[in-house]
């Protein structure tokens, strides 16, 4: 009980732990906020990227793709673990519009939009056809024309608040789009012609996946389309991948080792058939491992901003220390009484600890109060700032960003606290040694009194 | 002298004063690394603009012909060193089996003498004879190969293997069906070329999507029925001494009365041509980046401040320890301005030293930073830096002395702000309250 009262009685009266607490406050305030901001970010393109893939992949890196998908998917249909399935075509292709003399290179993606959208956040990135996904690809112009979405980077502009400046309705222009068709073998299959397979499709909708990548080079066809321009449909069709959802209850890992396995299966099976060895370099993987090019990148920064802030965490530990060497050095009587009553060297330990801890509590306490606080009024203050002195954190016409992150993670609060209390125990533990060390004998001495 | 030996002995017989040096050293070599390392991308950023496309670049807004003798005019101009056209267009290769993608294409002239051989992978000045192949063309080493995962390194043996195959590009010929209406037809058209040579410049976003070809092939594919060789851009090397205000405007002399007397242009084309430097076509980018830098400054800056609580705590124990030191040189008739003075002299020394610690491991870790980052990856696995994140293949490693020496100057004024609320204590001391006997 000594320690507690103690304890509180050093963080009260002596002044000079206010500093202390002081700093920590500090270091956990900007800690708070940085990593909210850093980690939510983190966590929505994560979000995104789910959204955009679904929960796992089979498909090749090859764009000339591979074959007998639609007996692979009657199959895994069959499984119940899974809730939807999308073939989906990938490739590069050359769009122009009509009147234009300059064509842009672009990926397209051929799909089925409605079983695409049960796999996919698909239907929900788009805004003409959000509430009818199976007339995503029929321009509301005109119903009967081959319609295409295109990534919302590639069609329209942010404003300066990150906003697009949608059309009440989609106008009309038509997109030439060609590929090159490719043979199984990889080969040019129009060889000695024009070697391109070109398509006019006409703009039906955006889609804004939230990935600025992704919104700025995507170009979503229909499924059988797409197959035809990439040379995917002869006489034994071909896809590039099929996504897959699963049911709720089931965990990623274990479904994508189920896939796996029946994917091991059906390639055994298949053996010995036609085109079989395009399904050689199919893989299956799940969307964190198909998108760990792009999130790795994002992890890696927040990694090193936390390295950052550990070494500059490194004076909150030298503040504590000098606060509490002085503290000590203060207090000597204090702890020669209390060695001369029977208090070991543990128990001297154990006060200075739990003063450190106290301070670390209180101190993380007050900063996360303060991130909190701060975090709830972020995106009114970065307006404030814009509208009075065009400050912006991002530059919204420039980034896929939009209101900044400012849900607190209870994980990473529970990692600043967890660090912060742990500096102020690192900070207190030579002073607290050098305490315990103390001997009443040369503390208590008249000429020290 | 009295105050020398004062901060000396503090010095020897205060060790705990070392901590306080030691957070201002770590805050002031963070923030010149963060700083340096920033600036240094920014600099490499402008200056990748300025190496792709010259220091001038004038673009009008639709494809010119007679190009030759607006280079000829430009190039007598005292501020213009050299001037060369550009005409691009975006298209799809086809690099063999299941390999397509997608590139953009620039007709240079000159092909052989744009690159140094040190940013062709050949070493050879003409690594494929002109006369076995009709067209030959360079690629970025990013379309043939991808950097390897962990390293982030091309095999460059493997890349080598690339040079002298065929590849197919495609894209569209303009092909102008109705000269009254002015509409344009496009068809498709496919050119194949040999790969005379790959390209590394060490940019990502060049070496990823660029292929180079002559610009007469690439003029003969988009623009077939034109008579004369067209050209979408030219680019413009200034002379080291020239202005670049004065010789934007100087060219853009050139450029309207080229454009007025040898193609007839209506004065709107003639003004909307675009006639930039290379790094104000950057500017919009470069200033965000130059924000972004600032606000991780200032949140840096903010938990630095620490290293000023850490230095008034240091000091008020030593003012509390050192009481009566204060009363005797008071006593003595020392004032209170004499008796301040050491204490924030004392911080500013600190702050020095501090800061002139900060400034060398800054130093060193600057300079260092692409061999600590490949311990690191080897050590902990972690590939900190990717070229097709940073755009770059290395870390800029100039320490940016300018930043460095206003980050020391701040922290030398931190460490004088932290010691002089104990400064004022100890003025406050009275000799007569701390030498009485009792």
């Amino acid at each position: 009980m000594y320690k507690i009262i103690l304890s509180f009685r050093y963080l009260l009266k002596r002044r000079i732990s206010y500093l202390a607490f002081l700093a920590v406050a500090l270091c956990v305030f900007i800690v708070v906020v940085v990593m909210t901001v850093i980690t939510g970010l983190v966590r929505d393109f994560k979000d995104n990227n789910h959204k955009w893939v679904g929960d796992c992949v089979v498909g090749t890196e090859s764009l000339v793709g591979f074959a007998y998908y639609e007996d692979f998917i009657k199959r895994i249909e069959e499984s119940d673990f899974i809730e939807g399935v999308s073939a989906v075509v990938k490739s590069y292709a050359l769009v122009r519009g009509r009147n234009s003399e300059e064509s842009i290179g672009v990926e397209i993606m051929g799909i089925e939009p409605v079983k695409h959208s049960r796999v996919t956040g698909f239907g929900e990135t788009l805004y003409h056809r959000k509430n009818d996904v199976s007339k995503a690809f029929e321009p509301a112009y005109d119903p009967n024309l081959a319609g295409c979405v295109v990534g919302i980077d590639r069609w329209l502009v942010r404003d300066d608040k990150g906003k697009y400046s949608y059309e009440v309705s989609p106008v009309e222009a038509a997109l030439l789009v060609s590929c090159f068709p490719l043979t199984t073998k990889g080969a040019l299959a129009k060889a000695g012609t024009e070697l391109v397979n070109t398509k006019t499709f006409y703009y039906s909708d955006t889609s804004h996946s939230g990935l600025a990548g992704v919104d700025s080079s995507f170009i979503y066809l229909p499924f059988e389309e797409a197959q035809l321009l990439c040379g995917m449909a002869g006489a034994v069709k071909r896809v590039s991948a099929i996504h897959i959802k699963f049911k709720p209850n089931v965990k990623l890992a274990d479904g994508c080792e189920r896939v796996a396995a029946l994917w091991k299966r059906f390639v055994e099976e298949k053996k010995g058939e036609k085109q079989a060895e395009l399904l050689d370099t199919v893989t299956v993987q799940s969307w964190k491992d198909y998108r760990r090019e792009f999130i790795a990148a994002m992890e890696k920064e927040q990694t090193m901003l936390t390295i950052m802030f550990a070494l500059v965490g490194v004076t909150t530990v030298f503040i504590v220390f000098v606060v509490f060497y002085m503290i000590v050095s203060h207090k000597s009587k204090d702890v020669g009484i209390l060695k001369s009553i029977g208090v070991s060297k543990v128990d001297v330990i154990e006060l200075f600890s739990c003063f450190a801890f106290l301070m670390g509590l209180l101190g993380s306490a007050v900063g996360v109060f303060g991130g909190w606080l701060f975090l709830l009024k972020i995106n009114r203050i970065e307006d404030f700032l814009f509208e009075h002195f065009g400050f912006q954190l991002w530059d919204r016409t420039m980034y896929a960003i939009g209101d900044i992150p400012s849900v607190i993670d209870l994980k990473v609060l529970v990692v600043i606290i967890v660090s912060a209390i742990g500096a102020c125990l690192a900070g207190a533990f030579l002073p607290s040694w050098q305490a315990a060390k103390l001997e009443p004998v040369e503390t208590l001495q008249v000429s020290q009194l | 002298m009295l105050k020398l030996f004062l901060w000396l002995r503090y010095l020897r017989k205060k060790k705990i004063v070392f901590l306080s040096i030691a957070a201002v050293a770590l805050s002031a070599a963070l923030l010149i690394v963060v700083a340096s390392l920033f600036g240094g991308f920014i600099d490499v950023f402008e200056q990748s603009a300025v190496e792709a496309m010259g220091d001038v670049v004038l673009e009008p807004p639709v494809k010119f012909s007679k190009y030759e003798e607006l280079i000829r005019r430009l190039e007598q101009r005292s501020v213009v060193e050299a001037a060369t056209a550009t005409l691009s267009a975006e298209g799809l290769l086809h690099l063999g089996k299941g390999d397509v993608r997608g590139v953009e294409i620039w007709g240079v002239s000159n092909l052989d003498t744009r690159f140094s051989i040190l940013e062709r992978i050949s070493g050879n000045e003409h690594p494929v004879s002109r006369n076995e192949h009709s067209v030959c063309g360079f690629v970025g080493i990013g379309v043939v190969a991808e950097p390897d995962e962990e390293t982030d390194e091309y095999d460059f043996d493997a890349v080598k293997k690339v040079i002298g195959q065929e590849a197919v590009l495609t894209t569209g010929a303009v092909i102008k069906a109705q000269e009254d209406s002015g509409a344009v037809t496009v068809r498709r058209k496919t050119v194949r070329f040999t790969i005379a040579d790959v390209v590394f410049t060490g940019v990502y976003y060049l070496d990823k999507r660029l292929v180079y070809l002559p610009i007469e092939e690439v003029q003969r594919v988009l623009y077939p029925n034109e008579s004369e060789g067209v050209a979408g851009q030219i680019q413009i090397k200034l002379r080291a001494e020239a202005e670049a205000d004065a010789a934007l405007a100087e060219i853009r002399g050139v450029w309207e009365a080229f454009a007025t007397e040898q193609l007839g242009w209506e004065p709107y084309l003639i003004k909307g041509t675009a006639i930039v430097t290379a790094k104000q076509m950057q500017s919009r980018y470069v200033a965000e980046f130059r924000k972004q830098m600032g606000v991780l400054l200032l949140i840096f800056s903010v938990v630095s401040l620490s290293a000023v609580l850490l230095i008034f705590c240091i000091f008020y124990m030593i003012v509390e320890t050192r009481q009566k030191d204060i009363a005797i040189i008071k006593s003595c008739g020392a004032t209170s301005s004499s008796v301040a003075l050491i204490f924030v002299g004392f911080g500013i020394c600190v702050g020095l030293v501090g800061s002139g610690m900060g400034m060398i491991l800054g130093d060193i870790v600057t300079k260092n930073i692409n061999t600590i980052e490949e311990w690191i990856r080897i050590i902990f696995g972690l590939k900190l830096w990717k070229s097709s994140v940073y755009m770059f293949s290395k870390i800029p490693s100039e320490v940016d002395w300018n930043s460095a020496l206003l980050i020391a100057l701040s922290a030398v004024i931190a460490a004088a702000v932290g010691s002089l609320i104990p400064a004022i204590i100890a003025v406050r001391t009275r000799p007569v309250n701390v030498l009485r006997y009792e």
